[in-house]
């Protein structure tokens, strides 16, 4: 019985690939239909590509905050040497 | 801008920039040594574009765009390095049976905690931060390619030389295991 269903409604394993594969690239037709059937039935996977969107959201602002990150350490005299010195010589 | 001493002008840019610069690379690889190069090489390269850039745009947000494009390709070596050696084959088996349904125990159910703002709440951003940067080095890489810069799921994978489909399962596998670091340590503490 789970072998049929998982021929026609998709593994979980398989529908949250596709979660995956839908919030990156989209998916066909087939595989549209193919995953709403299997959510429409499927609690788990409902719930898990709620919180997938959640942390695509969380992590797009996360990774994309500018200045979010370590306050800054002061001025960096050594490093801006550093750099100054391999600049190719005008 | 004297674009005929463009070794001053860059000069300048290093003395204005250089420190932002260090701490957005520093907070994006995590390593010193990494960060420093990363920004030695944008100001390399910007000295050499100094003719295409021209003044069109804000110099900072010049600066910026070229290291992020640097940081990205730093994650994208470090995906191609560190792929070989973790395996993906094994990760799956933590979340699902054999025949592919939930293990009954890794069942997802509905997270209780509804706060919108989560990332004005520094300790759920440190546990996020401890989340990514507990991942296998290539699963990190995958996700901050994904979502560092907003391009199509095809031109990150171009640019990476794999396919889109081995791109979304290394995000699967990495999205499963964030998920459930972010459930145990935050959402059904």
């Amino acid at each position: 019985m789970k072998k049929i269903m998982h021929l026609l409604l998709l593994s979980c394993k398989k529908a949250t690939e596709l979660i995956e594969k839908k919030s990156l690239v989209g998916l066909s037709f087939r595989e549209r239909v193919q995953l709403n059937i299997h959510k429409s039935v499927c609690e788990a996977c409902t719930a898990y590509e709620k919180q997938s969107i959640k942390i695509d959201e969380l992590m797009q602002k996360h990774i994309q905050a500018e200045g979010s990150g370590p306050d800054n350490t002061g001025s960096n005299t050594q490093l801006k040497e550093k750099i100054i010195t391999k600049l190719p010589q005008t | 801008m004297d674009i005929n001493n463009p070794g001053t002008t860059v000069k300048c840019w290093v003395d204005m920039y250089a420190d932002n610069m260090y701490s957005w690379a520093l907070y994006k690889t995590g390593n010193k040594e990494i960060a420093e190069d990363l920004v030695q090489d944008c100001f390399i390269a910007a000295f050499q574009a100094m003719e295409k850039f021209s003044g069109k745009s804000d110099v900072k947000t010049w600066l910026f765009a070229i290291l992020n494009n640097k940081i990205a390709e730093y994650f994208r070596k470090q995906f191609r390095s560190s792929r070989v050696f973790t395996s993906e084959g094994t990760a799956t088996s933590n979340f699902f049976e054999a025949d592919g349904s939930w293990l009954k125990n890794q069942r997802p159910q509905e997270w209780t905690d509804d706060e919108t703002q989560l990332l004005d709440n520094n300790e759920f951003k440190k546990i996020l931060q401890s989340c990514m940067d507990n991942l296998p080095g290539h699963w990190n890489a995958a996700l901050q390619l994904k979502y560092l810069e907003e391009k199509k799921g095809e031109i990150i994978c171009q640019e990476l030389g794999i396919t889109a489909t081995n791109f979304w399962q290394v995000l699967h596998r990495a999205k499963l295991q964030l998920r459930k670091c972010l459930e145990n340590h935050w959402f059904n503490k």
